[in-house]
């Protein structure tokens, strides 16, 4: 059970780090909320009490969506609801919408935030290998003799292992940063013990760009999660596929490559299986929002559930 | 901790009041203002019958802190209709029989509607995805489903509004729609379960529970705990004055542990305290020294020599062993052209019915104890109550609260002693309200089975010969194990006709959680392995595995082995009836085909393969408009 004495909820950057500064160690920083009060019961983290619970979802700086030039802000309270309402994102951050669908259920998906999920650092967080895939960065705020202080963090080098991250005591995510990847066919596979409200037991984020002229793969950008300490890119695949055609054989091979990727220390075997078609099935389903069908048996290939 | 002020708009009433600054916005309508339609199930976001709109959008109001709603306009179940009347949604469940045990239903009405004003024109597809963070245990969904989609049809016009009404009688109730007489109760929420009682001057209970599978109590101490302000008193079992020791068949159980821990969630001692933050802060403050015991969480390691005992009375740890013998098995073996054995098991199963076990008990001026809760067996839990409690029966009383879905889980007694000691000790109301957890460690299971199945055939499919050990893990109290072992065993060798037969059922005490009623109550741990086991053998004889059950079923008349006389038997009809269903292609050896090359797989009654995003086909992608129609066909392959 989560008990507090207080819940705070500042509406500046100012008034949060004044908080945070006061309160320390002693207070919990909450956007959605989602997944601390699941935390504090039995089994997990038991009863747990704060002084304070500082809720930043009403800060102004830590929201919002907004193009700026080839990048797009997402602001920390970004919703994943989001994914699939705002326009920005849906033209622009194409797997969004696609992660979204798969994503806990409706009414979570109005409550959790992209910053709680990423800085959760599930190994199994579905918006991170999304987010990775569009080379995000983040800006981390902090508060210093009373100047906000911002500094940037490649989402790849910010989780470091399950529950890990670069974040340091006292900061803030401010927003998150990514290529605009407009023009790209999309996709997010995923598979759990059942549809919605899962873990994922692993799940593939894919985004393609053609070249029409060449008739081959332009930019593939593939990430995966659940199947090791950290979602991850599958690089290999990437380059792999880089000026390759675009057919059936080419993208079997691509996805091959990614077997090895499996660290988990449970059912290896169904995940390494899982993880190629996923991969082969992910950039299928991207080139046909492009208009483009790859015929491939396994491609259509239905994963059983875990 | 001080208390915050909450402003809120909730059903269209504007309200102010100061509370606990930690509660969720879900305990604030409950507790703060009495509406109870909506449930907790879980706490954990996970099942959604806690389900209400915020400023319009709906949400797992377990997961909202009641401060983050601050100023909010909440609507909960109650607030979708007018006084005595219902939403065209709720008037659809009814009409669909969408409510069962009814706990979910208030969660799964404003999931729909909450899917229906998104999309008026909602497909299946898309209300399943709506219904997504909702779970139903009882249903299968179905009625749900259709529920809704009646409900689109008639908002739509598609379909006339007489639609939600009664179908008329027309001389036979076998195959007609039967509205249920509580259902409109059900999706309105205005049905109180037991976690929805109060009472004034009620207290809350809360349990210390063992976090050992096997020890004894060296000490317990809860004097630190019993004094601590707001702490009314803290019950042991030094505090129940009858016999202490019941069951259904066996009397192996304490209401709480009398010296020893026989697995780990074993109620130990219950603090009954003002609210239950009070009381689990006194759980923390009393102190239990345990002296580990060996342990054992095998059935057949724990029927072995040596192994850890856990009840005087039942060394060998067997505490029922069912025996059916029928003909002679050896020489049915003898006489068969295939014998076939295989070893099958099955695992624990938690009933997970929506609603946690919870209890209200009081006293009435007169002195008789009431306790209102789910039970699934209420007299015998009022003849064993008296025998704990040491009263004259007619001054113990059981009221059955509605049952939030039960599958059997609420009919081995629990907790019912402790709140009925609690309620006599205090001279007040108690209310004990589980968690999703402490109902998943405490409660009964079903059984695991370990069956050694071996069977004797004809080369032309005759079953001559069955042999059926089986082993079973009833955890540390019996329980309703003996029963389950005795449906086993009837039951088990399944509705052929078989000359000779051998059938054991042995119940087993080990440290794990106790296993007790479930759905079909042993028949289904026995009855797959029968099934799955005649496949075995069809797939040895080369038979069509349809046949093979054909050439066996016993026919009207039968006998059985338990020398029960059977009037009709309805198998050959049923077994025709699902082979059409399935189309199954007779002769087809199914079990060695798999994957895409099975011909039963695809058609219009078959389970489509899981997909989301229903609603992305709505959103426009401007990727889609990416090259010409002639470039996209260059690079087709």
């Amino acid at each position: 059970m989560l008990t507090y004495d207080q819940y705070l909820t500042p509406r500046s950057l100012a008034e949060a780090f004044e908080a945070i500064g006061r309160f320390g160690a002693a207070a919990r920083v909450v956007a959605g909320a989602t997944d601390v009060l699941p935390w504090a019961r039995e089994g997990r983290a038991g009863d747990v009490h704060y002084a304070a619970v500082i809720d930043v979802s009403r800060i102004p700086e830590l929201c919002g969506v907004e193009l700026r030039g080839e990048r797009v802000r997402l602001g920390a309270n970004t919703t994943i609801a989001a994914f699939l309402a705002n326009p920005v994102l849906v033209e622009h951050a194409p797997v969004l919408k696609h992660c979204a669908v798969w994503f806990a259920d409706d009414q979570i998906r109005e409550q959790a935030t992209l910053a709680g999920n990423l800085v959760n650092a599930s190994p199994a967080a579905d918006a991170t290998p999304a987010m990775l895939a569009m080379n995000s960065v983040l800006t981390l705020y902090s508060s210093a003799n009373g100047q906000v202080r911002t500094r940037s963090v490649p989402l790849d080098e910010f989780v470091l292992g399950p529950g890990q991250t670069r974040l340091q005591p006292g900061e803030l995510v401010g927003s998150i940063e990514c290529d605009s990847m407009a023009g790209y066919g999309a996709a997010f596979e995923k598979v759990g013990h059942r549809r919605s409200l899962v873990i994922s037991t692993v799940c593939v984020a894919a985004l393609v760009r053609l070249d029409f002229a060449q008739r081959d793969f332009d930019d593939v950008r593939i990430a995966v999660a659940a199947v090791g300490p950290v979602p991850t890119r599958l690089t290999e695949c990437e380059a792999f596929l880089q000026g390759k055609p675009v057919q059936p054989d080419v993208i079997r091979g691509a996805a091959e490559l990614a077997a090895d990727r499996v660290q988990s220390r449970t059912r290896r075997e169904y995940r390494r299986e899982v993880l190629v078609n996923f991969v082969e099935r992910s950039i299928t389903d991207a080139l046909a929002e492009l208009g483009i069908s790859v015929s491939s048996a396994s491609a259509t290939k239905e994963v059983q559930h875990a | 901790m001080p208390d915050i002020e909450i402003r809120l708009t909730v059903n269209g009433r504007k309200f102010a009041r100061r509370c606990a600054p930690h509660l969720r916005l879900l305990d604030f309508v409950r507790e703060e203002l009495h509406l109870t339609g909506n449930k907790e199930g879980c706490g954990a976001g996970e099942c959604g019958t806690c389900s209400m709109f915020v400023n319009g959008v709906l949400h797992k109001s377990c997961l909202l802190p009641v401060a983050k709603a601050q100023d909010a306009e909440i609507v909960t179940v109650e607030g979708l209709a007018r006084e005595d009347e219902l939403t065209i949604l709720q008037r659809a469940f009814h009409k669909a029989g969408a409510s069962q045990c009814g706990y979910c239903i208030p969660g799964m009405v404003m999931a729909a509607t909450a899917t229906l004003r998104r999309n008026p024109h909602a497909d299946l597809e898309e209300i399943k995805e709506g219904l997504g963070g909702n779970i139903c245990r009882c249903t299968g969904y179905q009625k749900i489903f259709a529920a809704v989609e009646l409900a689109r049809d008639v908002m739509n016009g598609a379909l006339p509004a007489t639609a939600l009404e009664e179908e008329t009688y027309r001389g036979s109730y076998i195959g007609a729609s039967v509205r249920r007489l509580d259902a409109p109760s059900k999706v309105s929420g205005a049905l109180r379960y037991a976690a929805d009682m109060t009472m004034p001057n009620m207290l809350h209970m809360q349990v210390l529970r063992s976090p050992m599978p096997h020890a004894r109590i060296a000490a317990l101490d809860v004097s630190e705990a019993a004094t601590m302000a707001g702490v009314e008193t803290v019950l042991t079992c030094n505090d129940v004055p009858g016999v202490d020791n019941y069951g259904v068949f066996i009397d192996d159980q304490p209401v709480m542990a009398r010296g020893v821990v026989r697995y780990v969630g074993e109620g130990i001692a219950a603090v009954v305290a003002e609210n239950p933050l009070i009381a689990r802060a006194a759980l923390a403050k009393i102190k239990v020294r345990f002296e580990e015991l060996p342990a054992v969480f095998d059935a057949e390691e724990a029927m072995q020599p040596g192994a850890p005992q856990l009840h005087d009375a039942y060394p060998g740890n067997v505490c029922k062993h069912t025996k059916i013998r029928k003909g002679d098995v050896e020489r049915g073996f003898a006489e068969s052209d295939l014998i076939v054995e295989e070893t099958y098991e099955t695992q624990a199963i938690e009933h997970a019915y929506l609603e946690p076990e919870a209890g209200l008990a009081y006293l009435d001026a007169d002195g008789t104890v009431t306790v209102q809760a789910p039970d699934q067996n209420i007299t015998h839990h009022r003849h064993m109550l008296a025998r704990i409690l040491n009263r004259p029966i007619n001054t113990v009383r059981l009221i059955m609260s509605p049952v939030g879905g039960g599958f059997g889980g609420k009919e081995d007694m629990l907790y019912q002693g402790m709140l009925a000691l609690a309620a006599i000790k205090t001279r007040r109301p108690v209310r004990y309200v589980f968690t999703r957890e402490e109902s998943f460690i405490a409660s009964a299971k079903r059984h695991p089975f370990r069956i050694r199945y071996r069977m004797g055939l004809r080369k032309d499919g005759r079953i001559l010969a069955t042999s059926m050990y089986m082993i079973a893990d009833g955890g540390a109290y019996a329980m309703s194990g003996p029963g389950v072992m005795n449906k086993a065993a009837i039951l088990g060798a399944g509705p052929y006709a078989i000359p000779n037969v051998r059938m054991d059922a042995i119940c087993v005490y080990t440290n794990n959680t106790p296993a007790g009623a479930m759905r079909s109550f042993g028949a289904f741990q026995s009855e797959f392995s029968t099934e799955a086991h005649l496949d075995l053998c069809a797939e040895k004889l080369g038979m069509d595995p349809i046949e093979l059950r054909r050439v066996n079923a016993m026919r009207d008349g039968a006998i059985t082995h338990t020398q029960a006389q059977l009037g009709s038997v309805s198998l050959l009809r049923t077994i025709e009836a699902a082979a059409q269903a399935a189309r199954w292609a007779p002769g087809e050896p199914h079990r060695q085909t798999r994957g895409e090359q099975r011909p039963d797989l695809g058609g219009n009654d078959t389970r489509k393969p899981c997909t989301l995003g229903a609603r992305l086909a709505r959103i426009t992608t401007p990727a889609n408009t990416v090259g010409s129609a002639s470039e996209r066909k260059a690079v087709q392959t």
